[in-house]
């Protein structure tokens, strides 16, 4: 090793080899190193989702929250909202037939683009990057988003619309 | 010291050099599959997951250990003052 010997070159020299031979040497050893030190970076980062989901938890929202008037919005419409928690979230509420309502993240999950509700295809669309979601139910349909998009479950009361926290299936 | 390396390396000069690609390649495996883990768990994390990201986690770590360890193992600058050629 370095240290078992002193050694008469400084160590600033032995950054600037005079032949390539060593030059070529020493980076090599360097780039080891290096990905040495990205793979713990990895380890660390992957900890951080660990300690993430353990101890700062997504808080789900609390109560119900009143939208609009069900009269509002027609059949195969879309409206925009927002809930504010602890960040304001837009959401989105779309008037399917057979009067089912849903209520959707309005954020992609693949880079965040606002969706928006298709009626002639039926589908919601992101129009960055072309992705599709069912609208029923927030699954992918097509396209580069990796994950279905959060939804909200709707009440209807005397003709009032309201949103609350879906009982989320845990995925195992 | 005897001259039993000198020799080695005369004999085999290559030998420096495969190992640092073999140690390359393996470091290289390991860094891709903990890209590979991190991005699932993160993919997952948003699912509220947490036993995808706790795996991940402690493969990741096993394989970053395993990139320290396989370091020790780096041959010598060849201008390192014990390795005179
Ligand atoms: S941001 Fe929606 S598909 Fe890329």
């Amino acid at each position: 090793m370095d240290e078992k010997k002193p050694d008469k070159v400084p160590n600033w020299k032995r950054d600037f080899p005079i032949q390539k031979k060593k030059a070529t040497h020493v980076s090599r050893r360097e780039f080891a190193k290096y990905l040495g030190l990205f793979s713990g970076t990895l380890a660390l980062g992957n900890g951080a989702i660990v300690i993430k989901s353990l101890y700062f938890p997504e808080e789900e929202l609390k109560g119900e929250h009143f939208v609009c008037n069900q009269a509002d919005v027609p059949v195969g419409e879309m409206f925009q909202f927002e809930v504010a928690g602890t960040t304001v979230v837009p959401y989105i509420l779309i008037h399917l037939e057979d009067n089912e309502w849903r209520a959707f993240e309005q954020k992609c999950t693949h880079l965040a683009c606002a969706v928006r509700y298709r009626a002639d295809i039926e589908k919601i669309e992101c129009p960055c990057h072309k992705g599709y979601f069912n609208p029923r139910t927030g699954d992918v349909l097509q396209g580069p988003p990796p994950r279905p998009l959060p939804q909200l479950a709707v009440v209807v009361k005397d003709g009032q619309i309201y949103v609350k926290a879906k009982d989320q299936e845990k995925f195992i | 010291m005897s001259n039993y390396r000198r020799s080695q390396n005369q004999a085999h000069p290559n030998k420096t050099n495969a190992l640092m690609t073999g140690i390359l390649v393996l470091l290289i495996l390991f860094v891709s599959i903990q890209i590979w883990f991190l991005f699932g768990a993160l993919n997952n994390a948003l699912r509220e997951n947490f036993n995808f990201a706790l795996t991940t986690f402690i493969g990741s770590s096993i394989l970053a250990v395993a990139s320290f360890w396989l370091l020790r193992y780096l041959p010598d600058p060849i201008d390192s003052p014990d390795n005179e050629l």
